[in-house]
């Protein structure tokens, strides 16, 4: 609303994704590596272990490119997506947080300089300075997690900053402790995969050198697991915190949100994968192979995608929780907006906007884009393909009671009319087009219509209200929505998506377990 | 009143904005430190990998001494780089926001190209001379990197100076495929910044030259090409500062005119200065035995004087439009300690490494 809107084919949230999973990814590794790194290199001069202490060298060399190229560049790439894709939101984080930013750069120097120290050090300070700077390293890292936990957890639940606005409320807020235990896990398990991943790569030297990988190898494993069981137990603790803190978290995870259930089973499903496969080198480090490596960065990328994205998905409609919407308008602001209409809040109206589509596309930039694409992630197409325009006016009005979790829409009549204008275009509607086949045709009809809402057995279930009617009634249901419950828009489908509606409800009402799904 | 100005955020800033005003050019000039040896590093290097004739040893030591450096000092320009754009986007957030959106990709595009950049400059740095004539062709990619993120960054904080062009941008495209080319400032601007950087590191190179305490030759000749590159491009560069000032919008020209004491005092001491810098070059170049010292310290205060005029021009441009005085202040004190406290701390922790490095012997 304040900024203008990058229209991105694939949708601005894609691109922050990709690139703030990526740049997780490499900077948990960088705080658990660097533990990795003095430890091993601190048993290698104990045991007077040459072998060891070279393959410690190598890897820090991996590690050294690996957190200052990848790492540190990806981290500021955040800054520049962040500002890029939510302006609004990433002005707010620096006003209440600059100092705390400030603060985290300054580990941030310690740990770019204690790095390049370490590595430029091998040859040249003694074992104890040296093992020093590994430490420095560390605890530089490590702090910066510190301080960017607080500010990543206080986007998601600000708890009592949204009254008092004071920088120690929002800082250690409710699920700060719960996510910096899931986060340390998570740093010790990615450098158990750093470990696993150079051991396995390591060209095969002598025997010693080969007892140096078994060592490495073996322990490397125990990190990760230990890393993700602990990720595991920690979860358990956080998803607690986070009930407590949004009340309504359980209808989220149980399909308020469409896509949520799935992201929590990735998730799931990535730290079960990685867990196993880190049980192969733990049990035979000897016949630990390259392409065990690859699966396992590959699951632990599962992982980290799936955690980042239910913390995405949880905050919808928010990027502060409580405190400012996606589209960059303020709680505190929606009384105005409501009153006043949008287009007041509507920054970047195109001045050569003459009919009512084309002022309609101000608003959808504005109001929908910052979610949504048209054809990318979130697209609005399919979905458009299958209203009138009447239809259009008639949810726009709704859409804060769509499973989705949007923010209403608080357009006036001739807004609404406008941004109706314009989605139902041709060129932005797409096809309504209905597969051959009757069953999925069935089911697009219902996604389309009633999906967005409902489910059937978990969130706003329908199930038990459908059962034991006949086609009939559901005839003359579609024709009383809105009688049933305001919320609810008129039906207006034509006759051919009427059809295939009726045969869903029809279907579900038989309490027929193929249509259960969702 | 331009419509596309975005509301100043609710929120206020934790400190009074002067002092966010002096962290933003402290770090900066510490950035700039940072990037010149970089760039104009960098540029040094390519001008020896890629000669053709002239004095081979020299040009070896050149390149041994400079791409051994190079991947700390793009560490230092990233991580000092950091902070005076967090300072800056306290202040000025929503001018920049706006224009890195109208630039989107090539704004993104710094991204890659920092990552390509710093992996080529590794590539250069650790397999060096085994690269062969692949070494030219590295070197040349990471310093095309960073001029081509340099670029970004001259025309996206050109951009956001001028919001009256704002909306014809976007309403034109809106998937952020714009550059400022159209922008009368761009090129002098960058012109200024990039030469800066070689003259910078000409000097910068010369200072190295010091530390070669066995070979009195390579000493004089290693100070002797770092003093040519600094008096070449720092000549050419007046000019190119000229051109800048004429290519000031009118109302800010003038306050560089007599329009601003602030403003005018700045621009009569940087030239001064750069005349100053010119003539104790030429002294030591002459005999390359006497100190570098008075220049060293004369190029960190005409830096720290193109800071301030690089401001003064960025608050001429948002007159009325930016008034940072008017930006709610609720000081946090015990935050403001613990971030100082810390910087000490840090820098401390930093120098005692560092010095610890530099103090042993190369075994
Ligand atoms: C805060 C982000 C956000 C904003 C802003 C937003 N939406 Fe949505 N919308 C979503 C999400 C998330 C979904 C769910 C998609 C899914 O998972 O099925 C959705 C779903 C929809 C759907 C249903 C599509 C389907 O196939 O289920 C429609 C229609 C829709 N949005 C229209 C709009 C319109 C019109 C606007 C602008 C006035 C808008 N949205 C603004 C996030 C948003
Ligand atoms: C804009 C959101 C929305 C859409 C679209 C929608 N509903 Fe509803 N519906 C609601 C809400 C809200 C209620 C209120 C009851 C609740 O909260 O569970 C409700 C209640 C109902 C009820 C009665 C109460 C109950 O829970 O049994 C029926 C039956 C029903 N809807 C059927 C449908 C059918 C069939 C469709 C598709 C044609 C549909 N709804 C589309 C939001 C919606």
């Amino acid at each position: 609303m304040n900024y203008p809107v990058w229209e991105l084919p694939m949708g601005g949230g894609v691109l922050m994704a990709l690139v703030s999973v990526l740049h997780v990814f490499v900077a948990h590794l960088a705080i658990g590596g660097g533990l990795w790194l003095v430890v091993a290199e601190r048993s290698a001069r104990r045991r007077g272990d040459a072998a060891l202490l070279a393959l410690v060298k190598s890897q820090s060399r991996t590690f050294l490119l690996l957190t200052l190229v990848f790492g540190a560049i990806t981290g500021v790439g955040i800054w520049t997506t962040a500002a890029l894709i939510s302006p609004q939101a990433l002005l707010a984080l620096i006003r209440a947080y600059v100092w705390g930013w400030a603060m985290e750069w300054v580990f941030f120097i310690v740990e770019i300089a204690a790095a390049l120290v370490y590595w430029y050090g091998w040859e040249r300070l003694d074992a104890r300075t040296h093992q020093a700077v590994g430490w420095i390293y560390f605890i530089a890292a490590y702090m910066s997690l510190v301080i960017i936990n607080g500010i990543v957890t206080f986007m998601l639940t600000p708890g009592g900053w949204l009254e008092n606005k004071e920088f120690w409320t929002g800082f250690f807020n409710p699920t700060y402790w719960p996510s910096l235990a899931l986060r340390s896990a998570a740093a010790a398990a990615q450098a158990g995969l750093f470990v696993l991943v150079t051991a396995a790569f390591l060209k095969r030297g002598d025997a010693r050198a080969e007892e140096a990988r078994v060592w490495a190898t073996r322990r490397g494993a125990a990190w990760v697991a230990a890393g993700v069981a602990a990720f595991a137990a920690a979860l358990f603790w956080y998803r607690g915190a986070l009930s407590g803190a949004i009340p309504d978290w359980a209808d989220l995870a149980a399909g308020a949100i469409p896509v949520l259930p799935r992201v929590v089973a990735l998730m799931w499903a990535g730290a079960a994968a990685t867990f196993l496969l880190a049980l192969w080198p733990l049990a035979a480090p000897r016949r630990w192979h390259p392409a065990g490596a690859v699966l396992l960065t590959a699951s632990a990328l599962v992982l980290f995608f799936g955690g980042e994205w239910v913390r995405e998905a949880a905050r919808k409609p928010f990027t502060i929780h409580g405190y400012l919407y996606t589209t960059g308008l303020r709680v505190d602001q929606e009384p105005e907006v409501a009153a006043a209409g949008v287009t007041a809040f509507t920054r970047w109206r195109d001045p050569a906007a003459a009919t009512p589509a084309e002022r309609g596309r101000d608003l959808y930039r504005a109001w929908c884009l910052p979610c949504h694409t048209r054809d990318g992630y979130n697209a609005m197409r399919p979905f458009l393909g299958h209203r009138t325009e009447a239809e259009i006016v008639d949810f726009l009005p709704r859409l804060q009671h769509m499973r989705a979790r949007m923010p209403a829409w608080h357009g006036n009549a001739a807004e609404t009319a406008d941004l109706a204008a314009y989605l139902a275009t041709d060129a932005d509607r797409g096809a309504a087009v209905f597969p051959a086949d009757r069953d999925a045709a069935a089911r697009l009809a219902w996604d389309a219509h009633c999906g967005t809402c409902h489910t059937l057995d978990d969130y706003r279930p329908l199930r038990p209200s459908l059962a034991g009617n006949t086609r009939e009634d559901f005839e003359a249901m579609l024709d009383m929505l809105p009688d049933l419950a305001a919320e609810m828009p008129a039906y207006g489908g034509d006759p051919v998506e009427r059809g295939h509606l009726l045969d869903f409800l029809t279907g579900a009402a038989g309490a027929d377990p193929d249509r259960s799904a969702e | 009143m331009n419509p596309y100005v975005p509301t100043p955020d609710v929120l206020p800033i934790p400190a009074t904005a002067p002092l966010f005003e002096a962290l933003l050019h402290l770090t900066f000039l510490v950035h700039l430190l940072f990037m010149n040896a970089l760039l104009g590093g960098g540029a040094i290097l390519l001008g020896s990998l890629f000669a053709r004739g002239g004095d081979r040893e020299l040009h070896e030591a050149v390149i041994e001494r400079i791409s051994k450096l190079l991947p700390t000092l793009f560490a230092g320009t990233v991580t000092f780089g950091v902070a005076p754009l967090l300072f800056m986007q306290t202040l000025y957030g929503g001018f920049f926001y706006t224009s890195s959106i109208l630039m989107g990709w090539p704004w993104f595009a710094t991204v890659p190209l920092l990552i390509v950049g710093y992996s080529a400059i590794y590539l250069n740095s650790f397999r060096g001379r085994r690269l062969g004539g692949g070494r030219r062709w590295a070197a040349a990619v990471a310093i095309g990197c960073v001029a081509l993120v340099g670029f970004a960054f001259s025309n996206n904080t050109t951009l956001m100076l001028t919001p009256e062009k704002w909306s014809r941008l976007y309403f034109a495209s809106p998937g952020g495929l714009h550059l400022n080319l159209g922008e009368a400032l761009l090129w002098p601007r960058f012109l200024h910044m990039a030469l800066g950087a070689v003259a910078v590191a000409g000097i910068m190179l010369a200072l190295l030259a010091r530390r070669e305490r066995t070979d009195a030759r390579l000493r004089e000749a290693l100070t002797r090409r770092g003093l040519d590159v600094f008096l070449a491009a720092t000549v050419v560069n007046i000019m190119i500062g000229f051109w800048y000032l004429l290519a000031l919008r009118e109302d800010v020209s003038r306050l560089f005119m007599g329009g601003s004491g602030h403003a005018t005092g700045l621009l009569g001491l940087g030239t001064a200065l750069s005349l100053v810098l010119l003539l104790l070059a030429w002294r030591v170049r002459v005999v390359p035995a006497r100190s570098l010292k008075p220049l060293a310290w004369s190029t960190l205060l005409t830096l720290a004087v193109m800071i301030l005029m690089r401001d003064a021009v960025r608050k001429g441009y948002l007159a009325g439009l930016a008034n940072l005085h008017e930006i709610p202040v609720r000081t946090q004190t015990l935050n403001l300690v613990i971030f100082a406290v810390l910087l000490v701390a840090g820098i401390t922790t930093v120098v005692w490494m560092v010095r610890r490095l530099l103090a042993a012997p190369s075994r």
